[in-house]
């Protein structure tokens, strides 16, 4: 049983597919995600590919503060992706709102709405950066796993 | 009974086209990417992409029909694996074989697509009801020039046997050089039925987010995903034994080895093709199909009657 799941765990670790999201971003954030998936950083080479539908998705990565026309749809979308799932916040915005925040339509950060497993800050966040937090955030799931075992 | 279930379940049966279909789809995504001059995915990544997706919840949509939804990935694996016991790979001998089973194959190679329909018709979705519909009108154009090329060579062959033909032509080398029209045209109908670029318009994930496959989740998905790895191999072995029909009576080993080039050159084609060309629209494929590839294979069915008459006594 231990065997098994740990073959699970690394296939997971491997094969992370991505659900992007634009939660209310000034759009810069998007193209940097955009950017970030072109053959340019080649992020196939982790595994990483981007999905369309929920459904396929093992990560939403969400750019931009979450408006309130928004948050019933993120919401939504968190909840047609299979077990398990992580979210990843792109942006300061995405982490705490950044210059929105305190707007009269917005909310706050992503973690406002849904959980959020890792924090990517810049404004906007660069492919580089986009690129370092997904890889942290799977390193930090290969520690988890690790502690596990012991 | 021992050796016929090591031949279906290990070799040359379901762990023999696990292996191979995961490979191919690792060749095909490394050569994808290196033709885009990128470094692409370790060789590992169908095999983690697949136990990822067997560990994941499955989500059945509350509005789907919850035995097809769930039975079509199966009975699509399951299809795939069945023709590829038909098809001669390094002998002249298919493992099972008798005189019709050309049709057979080619039966067992429609029902995955129209599992791809019924699955993503049940579904109920919106994005999978557009992507069934999509499916199906594209079957209706490749399968027929598909389907009268193969004949075509069958008829050279007078056998409607797949291994009786592989016999033919490995008794009378050369003669696979008449059916040249007829592989280009079974080679476009391929990558029609294997849902590649260009004709990847049942799936077109920047139109219709995943086609049929969009409420897919998990397990499902997985076979499904496997289906298509399978369906690689079972249609580029079909071609190789149809239409490249040489190294057959040099024994098992070198046999094998000339059976994997084969199928490594149809693959490698494949990506080839997926990355030199863009997606066409339905209709454009549908024009393709009947204006230009079904009078092709005709003049095919023209051209072998000729040779049968003149050459073959
Ligand atoms: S973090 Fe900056 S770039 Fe990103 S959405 Fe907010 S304002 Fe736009």
């Amino acid at each position: 049983m231990g065997k098994l799941t740990h073959i699970v765990n690394w296939a997971r670790i491997k094969s992370p597919w991505v659900l992007h999201f634009n939660t209310g971003a000034c759009n810069a954030c998007d193209i940097e995600i955009i950017a970030a998936l072109t053959p340019r950083y080649d992020l196939e080479r982790f595994g990483v590919q981007l999905k369309g539908t929920p459904r396929h998705a093992d990560i939403l990565l969400c750019s931009g503060p979450v408006t309130r026309q928004v948050e019933c749809r993120l919401k939504m979308i968190y909840e047609q992706m299979p077990e398990p799932k992580f979210v990843v916040a792109v942006g300061t915005c995405a982490c705490s709102g950044g210059v929105f925040d305190g707007c009269y339509n917005v909310k706050s950060g992503i973690n406002a709405a849904i959980p959020v497993s890792a924090y990517i800050p810049g404004c906007p966040a660069s492919p580089k950066a986009i690129i370092d937090g997904v890889v942290k955030l799977l390193q930090s799931l290969e520690a988890e796993e690790e502690k596990k075992e012991k | 009974m021992l050796k016929q279930l090591f031949i279906l379940l290990v070799f040359p049966g379901f762990l023999f086209l696990l292996t191979s279909g995961l490979l191919a789809e690792f060749i095909d995504r490394r050569l994808y990417a290196r033709l885009q001059n990128r470094q692409g995915p370790p060789w590992f990544q169908p095999l983690a992409d697949f136990i990822k997706l067997l560990g994941k919840e499955d989500i059945v949509p509350q509005e789907a029909d919850t035995t097809v939804f769930r039975l079509m990935p199966l009975v699509a694996l399951s299809a795939t694996v069945a023709a590829f016991f038909y098809i001669p790979l390094w002998g002249t001998e298919a493992m099972f074989s008798f005189n019709g089973d050309i049709i057979v194959v080619l039966y067992l190679l429609m029902l995955p697509t129209l599992c791809f329909f019924l699955g993503g018709w049940y579904s109920r979705s919106v994005f999978s009801s557009i992507g069934a519909v999509r499916v199906l009108t594209q079957l209706f154009a490749y399968e027929v020039p598909l389907f009268i090329c193969i004949l075509a060579s069958s008829l050279l062959a007078n056998t409607w046997s797949l291994s009786g033909m592989a016999a033919f032509y490995s008794k009378h080398p050369g003669y696979w050089l008449f059916n040249l029209i007829g592989f280009g045209i079974a080679f476009i109908s391929l990558l029609g039925k294997l849902e590649k670029v260009p004709f990847d318009i049942p799936e077109a994930e920047t139109e219709i987010v995943a086609g049929s496959f969009t409420e897919y989740s998990g397990r499902l998905l997985a076979f499904f995903r496997l289906t298509i790895d399978i369906e690689l191999i079972v249609g580029t072995s079909l071609l190789a034994a149809v239409f490249l029909p040489f190294g057959f009576g040099v024994g098992p080993y070198i046999g094998f080895v000339i059976y994997i080039l084969k199928v490594l050159l149809l693959v490698a084609l494949v990506s080839l093709s997926r990355t030199i060309f863009a997606r066409l629209r339905i209709d454009q494929m549908i024009n393709l199909c009947w204006k230009y590839l079904a009078p092709l294979a005709f003049l095919q069915v023209l051209l072998n009657l000729i040779a049968k008459g003149v050459m073959v006594k």
